[in-house]
């Protein structure tokens, strides 16, 4: 059984990542913290008897199937939006919170380096979400969170041979995404950050 | 070829994943704290996930957690309370075998002028 520390450790390790795989999925900043949140919650209550080897595939498997359990919901809701959309609410007159703004200071101190970065990485973003929510679900397990195939299709819930083909055809449009852009010899080329 | 091919799409793969957690560190101070603030409330949660009685004294986490035990008790008890109730009907109602079997017709045992013989032989007969 992990201890209070131990699971506050994994936490803290895998909840920015998390935040992030969940906001790709569902492109909204606050249902990913919603079911990044309800995540961990569902793991300290439900699987405190585990050890912490276990948590990071059953931390990725509630995780995936929260995300699912919010794209459920949300098909009810959008249709319902659908129905009373004349009765639809205005959101634009809701106040900025200054704090969504202020980042986290980048190490990086070259203004041209910071553009060139922050202008990559939102092509490379945008290329993850245009990704098959089942494609994008094996590559960032695969390869974000270096599980190897047999774990990744556990997490899944399919075969190692779905997961292959997941992970492949991802592989494959998120290169020709980026080509298209002119940037896969320019990502290659860049020093591995890890 | 296909190697070679395969091995930098891989490459390249990981490339991204690399930068994608790069740059998960650069997260708003607003996100930082409501995802500390979930960790600590996960953390909670953990240390009360053992707890069977709650605050107020009542067992709703425990019946919701063992759902099945409490099932497998229910049925349980009703198999013993079955099991309990056939062994004293065996002992405390004669059988048909019994009827059957005796000198008197099977009328005489309904008939509650018998009830004080039937009475004595019974006791001679536990004796």
């Amino acid at each position: 059984m992990a201890s209070s520390q131990e699971l506050s450790d994994f936490l803290r390790e895998v909840e920015r990542r998390a935040f992030k795989q969940t906001v790709y999925a569902v492109r909204d900043d606050h249902a990913a913290m919603d079911i990044v949140q309800d995540a961990m919650l569902k793991l300290a209550e439900r699987y405190a008897d585990k050890p912490v080897t276990e948590y990071p595939m059953l931390f990725q498997r509630i995780l995936q199937n929260t995300m699912r359990d919010f794209w459920r919901r949300q098909k009810v809701r959008n249709l319902w939006t659908t129905l009373l959309s004349s009765f639809g609410s205005n959101d634009e007159g809701e106040d900025r919170d200054p704090l969504d703004t202020i980042d986290v200071e980048d190490e990086s101190d070259n203004p041209a380096a910071k553009l060139e970065r922050s202008q990559t990485m939102k092509l490379i973003e945008k290329a993850i979400e245009k990704l098959p929510s089942r494609q994008r679900e094996a590559f960032v397990l695969r390869y974000w969170e270096e599980m190897d195939v047999a774990e990744t299709a556990l997490s899944m819930g399919c075969s190692q041979g779905s997961v292959k083909t997941h992970c492949s055809r991802a592989v494959h449009t998120l290169a020709e995404l980026l080509k298209k852009q002119g940037l896969s010899s320019k990502v290659l080329a860049k020093p591995t950050q890890i | 070829m296909n190697n070679n091919l395969h091995e930098d799409l891989e490459a390249q793969a990981k490339q991204i994943a690399s930068l994608l957690d790069d740059h998960a560190q650069n997260l708003s101070m607003r996100q930082l704290k409501q995802l500390e603030d979930a960790r600590n409330n996960a953390v909670n949660a953990h240390a009360n996930a053992g707890v069977s009685v709650n605050r107020d004294g009542s067992l709703t986490g425990w019946i919701q957690d063992n759902r099945m035990a409490m099932v497998g008790m229910l049925l349980g008890g009703v198999l013993i309370a079955m099991l309990a109730m056939q062994a004293w009907n065996r002992n405390h109602e004669p059988s048909d075998a019994f009827l059957l079997g005796a000198d008197l017709p099977p009328e005489a045992f309904v008939d509650r002028g018998f009830e004080p013989w039937l009475n004595a032989k019974l006791d001679v007969k536990a004796q």
